[in-house]
């Protein structure tokens, strides 16, 4: 199991750097320079009436800038730096405004992970005692009538439904329940006292999280019915029937737990989405998150902020991927990785 | 001359009233006037996006640049009526020596930074070095400066600046520069041992005042992001608590502001100017009925479909201004098809200008033909428009022989030895609903015409890069106008037209570079407009660009603000906006 363990940990490392070198790649031969965007932003707003009569001038600064920024390096070469920079975990300094990269993610993460905690958890409470309803009451009408709604939500589009919410329920012309905007009133302080915080915050999240979460029902209630029906039909549910148990014993007990441990898989994809921001969703509600973070520095080619944030995100990937591997050997004692190999 | 063309600068109106009701009238909101302005209340402004970065030099956006407006002060500024400087941190306009090259300014003594520290003569210098220090990221900035030669301290409250060429503007520009506390930007006085003079002869600089330059540099460009100190009448004392990233900046009213009541230098009569993040218009507008805003532009269809309710116009007076800028139709010189002056002025007469403003802009927006100002005295109203004209289109085709000779439908020409059909594609940047627009209509009339004329939106910087390198046919692009002083050197001389420059359409004109030249050398305000005038002329005749129109802005604000009145430069001062005491909404 340790050496299990450990091969994977070293084949990580060759996977990261494939990735992220693969990444750095496809983002710099792809259309477009940021020093030319920092010159020439003027143009969009149209800067005229300046002196520049000597326009080598400019040249010169692009090229220091340039220079300044590490573009005139070879790509290689400008990989190796960045990746030498990473391993003492020092992501740079974003093109744009000179900070340093993991202080612009550090500030956006508390967001985006309370964002996606609530809606993960709220996500778990609601779809896994609707995928037991559903394998319990399975073929009958209300379990058809709920599958049924949980996938129309599944269907509905976020930006729509963000949308429609903001139009009815925030202000403008209806209702206003929730704010439309921000994380926080206009007269927040920090020196209120942490209830009235509390509840100024939920108040302002409430409806991203909504937006977060009533899609994800369907997948995850769909796949605790499937794994519990399947163990439903198990020899040892018969067993325990057979001896007289209650069915809510059996039901919550035996096929649950059991059914369980293929979610475990689901770990994988936890990590990585904890800090993973909706782009859609962020906009929506005008929510300071990591996927704004990621967008705008994809417009602005600030490609420091970018590499950052996907080095971030592919490292948590893989170690979700190792974490889920691991703990599906814990808790189903069957799955032995160890002796496979021997 | 000023006072008429003031009058008619704007077209104002209320929200009940058609859009082409001409001319000034005052909103509702500001006709029940209480008495002389008091203090109190917030503004609370919409933000598109974060601003950048607080650095006063190294930071390149409209959000910054706002922020600072409100916390920085400069020697003297623009008036937003007149148009002209009028003084700030400097007691009067700059005495300007006989051969136009030196400048001097006397400072008030009176003046403070917000940490209640005086501003002397010795920030104002430290300003200028900080700008010209060539590590400090800010090239585009120094780009205006490179005509600095030396700077001095002549005593605690004056300033003495050296010019290595006279130009007309060279006071405006000094006196635009932004105030920055030595104390504050430059703690250790590394800046102290380099005059501006050492600055100018980089290359063969002593080592070790180009160590302190350096190392001056390398903390500026670092470590101020987030804070910021001026002498300006708002600051952002506690940054922990009033900036909040993607949601927030709080600036406060400072209490011990030098000139109480001066609208003119800065003071203002809200305790708080607050402005939200709030990245798209939808949720924006929302914000605002929601009563979380105060001041919000318009797009078009929010004006006339979102926001004409009884209810709303209750609330919020809306305000129409023409915005200093306009968008044109830029054909590349350097491309064969468009090298005749005739083919330029075919396609300019083949734009529908009427239809693209009552279809795209819903009416908002008004056609123009020269790149100066319609309200700066330099602007020709005499200019003959290109009207909207096929057939004459045709027949100046036809006679300049782009005729179709193959018989495929399309017109050509043999130009340099090869047959060239009429034919080009027109860009514009993706994500511009408007220029899109714009473009599949100009495209429609003139494949009519016998052109094969196509249109593709490219992602901007991709945009940004074509038109540079000039690698492109023609491009839906827009300036800005300056208001006041215009100088269009940078976008019409040949000089211009290398790849970077401004003049991307590669426009080549003997008469007009003369003009351009002496222009910026003339001292005399009369001489200047007739030269310009001269200029428009060519220009118009020329027809480098096809000039579209200059764009209306619509302005929604709360009708509990006083005094609120619009500006030949296209906008509000909201400093001077107050809140009668009743109607008061925020507390401090």
């Amino acid at each position: 199991m340790l050496r299990y363990a450990l091969r994977r940990v070293l084949l990580m490392i060759p996977t990261f750097v494939g990735i992220t070198f693969i990444a750095f790649l496809i983002m710099h031969l792809a259309p477009g320079d940021p020093v030319e965007l920092y010159f020439h932003g003027g143009l969009a707003a149209g800067i005229q009436g300046a002196s520049t009569e000597r326009l080598a001038d400019i040249q010169k600064a692009k090229e220091a800038e340039r220079r300044r920024l590490g573009l005139d390096r070879p790509l290689p070469v400008q990989y190796a730096v960045w990746f030498e920079r990473l391993v003492t975990l020092d992501l740079g300094e974003s093109f744009k405004d000179n900070r340093p990269v993991w202080d612009k993610i550090r500030e956006r993460l508390p967001v985006t992970i309370t964002l996606n905690l609530v809606s993960i958890f709220l996500t778990y409470l609601i779809a896994i005692p609707l995928g037991i309803y559903s394998s319990v009451r399975a073929g009958s009408w209300p379990e058809s009538l709920l599958t049924t709604s949980v996938f129309m939500l599944y269907s509905l589009p976020s930006f729509w439904v963000g949308t429609l919410i903001l139009i009815y329920f925030c202000g403008g012309d209806y209702f206003l329940w929730f704010p439309p905007a921000g994380l926080h009133s206009l007269d927040y302080d920090p020196s209120w006292p942490l209830l009235r915080q509390l509840r100024d915050y939920s108040w302002h999240i409430a409806m991203p999280v909504v937006c977060e979460t009533y899609a994800a029902f369907a997948a995850l209630s769909r796949y605790m019915r499937s794994s519990m029906l399947e163990n439903a039909l198990q020899d040892y549910v018969r067993t325990a029937r057979a001896k007289g148990l209650p069915e809510r014993v059996v039901i919550l007990k035996h096929i649950l737990r059991n059914s369980l441990i293929p979610m475990v898989t689901m770990l994988a994809d936890l990590l990585p989405s904890l800090i993973g921001g909706s782009v859609i969703i962020e906009t929506i509600f005008s929510i300071p998150g990591i996927g704004q973070l990621g967008y705008q520095a994809v417009l602005a080619r600030d490609y420091p902020v970018v590499l950052g944030l996907f080095a971030i995100s592919s490292a948590l990937t893989l170690v979700g991927i190792l974490l889920a591997d691991l703990l599906l050997a814990v808790v189903d004692p069957r799955i032995s990785f160890g002796r496979a190999e021997q | 001359m000023l006072a008429t063309l003031v009058g008619l600068c704007l077209l104002t109106e209320c929200s009940n009233r058609e859009p082409s009701a001409p001319p000034a009238e005052e909103p509702e909101s500001t006709r029940e006037v209480a008495g002389p302005p008091v203090r109190g209340d917030w503004l609370v402004q919409w933000m598109l996006a974060d601003p950048q970065s607080l650095n006063p030099l190294t930071s390149t956006d409209a959000a910054s640049a706002e922020l600072q407006g409100w916390v920085l002060s400069s020697l003297t500024t623009l008036d937003p009526q007149t148009l002209e400087q009028r003084p700030v941190i400097a007691t009067e306009l700059p005495q300007v020596a006989p051969d136009h090259l030196t400048y001097t300014f006397r400072i008030r003594n009176d003046a403070t930074f917000s940490d209640g520290k005086p501003l002397t003569a010795a920030d104002v210098l430290f300003s200028i070095k900080a700008i010209k220090d060539p590590e400090v990221n800010a090239p585009s900035l120094r780009n205006y400066y490179l005509s600095v030669a030396d700077a001095r301290a002549v005593d605690d409250s004056t300033v003495e600046f050296r010019c290595s060429e006279p130009y007309f503007r060279n006071d405006v520009i000094l006196g635009g520069i932004s105030i920055l506390a030595k104390h504050f930007y430059d703690p250790h006085g590394e800046l102290d041992g380099v005059s501006v003079a050492d600055l100018n002869r980089w290359d063969t600089l002593a080592p070790d005042k180009k160590q302190r330059a350096l190392r001056f540099a390398q903390s500026f460009n670092r470590d101020f992001h987030r804070k910021i100190l001026g002498s300006g009448a708002y600051d952002l004392a506690d940054p922990d608590r009033d900036l909040i990233t993607g949601e927030r900046i709080v600036l406060r009213h400072r209490n011990d502001f030098w000139a109480p009541g001066d609208v003119m230098r800065g003071d203002g009569y809200v305790d708080r100017l607050l402005f939200r993040v709030i990245n798209n218009p939808d949720a924006a507008l929302i914000a605002l009925k929601a009563g979380t805003l105060d001041i919000m532009g318009l797009l078009p269809l929010q004006h006339l479909k979102q926001t004409d309710t009884p209810g709303f116009r209750k609330r919020f007076a809306k305000q129409i201004a023409f915005t200093p800028s306009y968008t044109y139709i830029g054909w590349n010189e350097l491309r064969p098809m468009f090298r005749e002056t005739a083919v330029r002025q075919a396609l300019s007469h083949l734009v529908d200008r009427d239809r693209i403003i009552s279809k795209v802009l819903f009416g908002y927006g008004e056609k123009i033909d020269s790149p100066v100002y319609r309200f700066s005295p330099e602007y020709d109203a005499d200019l003959k428009s290109y009207t909207f004209d096929p057939e004459r289109a045709k027949k100046q085709l036809d006679d300049a022989g782009w005729t179709d000779h193959d018989g495929d439908g399309i017109r050509d020409k043999v130009v340099d030895g090869v047959r060239t059909p009429l034919g080009f594609e027109i860009i514009s940047n993706s994500g511009n609903t408007t220029r899109k627009n714009i473009g599949l209509i100009v495209i429609d009339e003139m494949r009519r015409a016998g052109i094969d004329a196509t249109f593709r939106e490219v992602d901007w910087s991709i945009m940004l890069e074509k038109v540079e390198k000039f690698d492109y046919d023609a491009v839906i692009l827009g300036w800005q106008f300056s208001p006041a002083d215009p100088d269009l050197y940078q976008v019409w001389h040949s000089s211009q037209a290398v790849p970077g420059g401004g003049n991307m359409v590669a426009f080549k004109n003997a008469a007009a570079d003369e003009i351009l030249v002496d222009y910026r050398r003339e001292f005399d305000k009369d001489k200047r407009i007739a030269l310009y005038r001269r200029l428009q002329e060519i220009i118009l005749e020329e027809a480098p660009y096809t000039f579209l129109y200059m764009p209306k802005s619509i302005t929604a604000f709360d009708r509990r603000f006083r005094d609120t009145k619009w500006y030949p430069t296209g906008g509000p001062r909201l400093s001077e906006w107050w809140v009668p005491r009743a109607a008061q909404k925020y507390g401090m």
